[in-house]
């Protein structure tokens, strides 16, 4: 037997869950299926997420969700002299976040269906009309007239539905991630640049309480370099921060730092966050991402399912208000990242040295010329590395 | 030949399953099932693996 929906969503991370709960609002019976007995779970990443959000988004960032309120972020150059740059944020419970994203997902009408492994897909007549799973023991079968795939890095059926969406490990970073307790703090989220840090990545201290931080590092899957290894270095070179540190968890996972594919939308078939490689090149945030995608994407398919057309044309303008937007701005981080790949740690102490929190949102933004140019004046030499950002 | 996976390491964070270029590898809770008959020894999972939890012999 098999059940019928108007849509199904392949993962309830974030993505997914806002997905069901923007299109469960406008009316559709949709259903979020998630391989894992509980939610949130493991944690792959530093919980790190902005709180500037539209109120209308109606995110659960409370006093439950939230671990610990940030002001600001402090970039930290190889030689440790840092600049600071303003922004209200939160590190999260992912665990409690995610779960209440689900909540707010079911109170809108959507089906939630965790311990559900989605298999493969089901095609009619050639074209994608559901997915096979497998859920306590039974093979089920899900129909609908759209999937979508809020899958996250393990995109197996997006790739299956014919979406070039696979990661590489030039556009990955292998992270590593230790949960401390006894770790002075302040609500400033810190990053540390540097080659002998990480091979393009960096480490991160992200507070999670005024004596508990997320502590981890994240470096380019080409390299081959265990993560573990240099995250233990950078915690053993730093004995008066971590001389009382215990580690309370253990955590880790790949993230992708290309930008965003091009192709989000087949017929019957849409990617939404992670899956689509929607994660930021510098930072490595995608929580964010995957929620204003999901929105695009449900407010899309609402007007879609009005006229019961899910091809491709009927759902392209997800794609192309993505693209327009986020994605156009990723592309320039991406241009960011790729240039700050070419820097030796010398180069990036100048830079840092010259460099303050107003350049740096000029740089994140996109906007490379002045500070680019401001450089340069002082040191030609940049000018191989930095070129592409002219 | 056969990919083996140290569950004394494993997080199950499903990085060699986004990784792996033909889909051998499946994630079921706290397990990573590959298929022998697809798995074609590249190597790739092995340096994506946070945990060094893979060996590919």
């Amino acid at each position: 037997m098999a059940e019928h929906y108007d849509a199904i969503v392949i993962g309830c991370g974030p993505g997914g869950s806002f997905f069901a709960k923007t299109a469960a609002k406008k009316g559709m019976n949709v259903a979020v299926l998630d391989k894992k007995k509980d939610l949130g779970s493991p944690v792959r990443c530093g919980e790190g997420i902005a709180t500037q959000w539209d109120a209308s988004y109606g995110l659960p960032l409370n006093a439950k969700s939230i671990a610990m309120r940030i002001d600001a972020a402090l970039a930290i150059a190889p030689n440790g002299k840092s600049f600071r740059m303003a922004g209200a944020g939160a590190v999260v419970e992912r665990k409690i976040f995610d779960k209440f994203l689900a909540i707010d997902a079911a109170r809108a009408g959507a089906h939630i269906l965790p311990k559900t492994l989605v298999t493969d897909l089901v095609r009619e007549n050639g074209k994608i009309a559901g997915v096979k799973a497998k859920r306590f023991g039974e093979e089920v079968e899900f129909r609908a007239p759209l999937v979508v795939s809020a899958e996250g890095m393990e995109n197996t059926i997006a790739r299956k539905a014919g979406m070039k969406v696979q990661h590489t490990l030039y556009d990955t970073d292998v992270c590593y991630e230790y949960e401390m307790a006894n770790v002075p703090c302040e609500p400033v989220i810190e990053l540390y640049f540097g080659n002998r840090i990480s091979s393009r990545g960096y480490a991160w201290i992200f507070p999670k309480a005024k004596d508990v931080a997320n502590v981890g590092i994240g470096v380019g899957g080409e390299t081959g370099a265990d993560p573990k290894a240099l995250l233990d270095a950078f915690i053993r070179e730093r004995p008066e921060r971590f001389k009382k540190a215990e580690v309370i968890e253990v955590k880790g996972g790949d993230i992708s730092v290309g930008a965003s594919s091009e192709r989000l939308v087949g017929d019957n078939f849409m990617v939404i966050g992670t899956a689509a490689h929607m994660v930021d090149p510098i930072h490595g945030g995608g929580m964010g991402l995957a929620i204003i995608a999901g929105k695009i994407a449900a407010e899309v398919v609402a007007e879609a399912h009005e006229r019961k057309d899910y091809s491709r044309d009927a759902l392209v303008r997800y794609e192309k208000e993505w693209h327009a937007g986020e994605g156009a701005a990723m592309l320039k981080r991406l241009k960011l990242r790729k240039a700050m790949e070419g820097l030796s740690d010398d180069d990036l102490n100048f830079i840092f040295e010259n460099m303050d929190g107003n350049d740096a949102a000029k740089l994140m933004d996109g906007d490379f010329k002045s500070v680019v140019a401001k450089l340069l004046l002082k040191r030609p030499s940049l000018l191989k590395v930095v070129k592409s950002l002219m | 030949m056969t990919h083996r996976v140290d569950k004394s390491k494993c997080f199950y964070c499903g990085g060699c399953v986004s990784l792996c270029p033909v889909m051998a590898l499946v994630l079921v809770e706290t397990n990573v099932v590959c298929d022998e008959s697809k798995c074609t020894k590249c190597g790739i999972c092995v340096k994506g693996c946070p945990a060094r939890a893979i060996k590919v012999e």
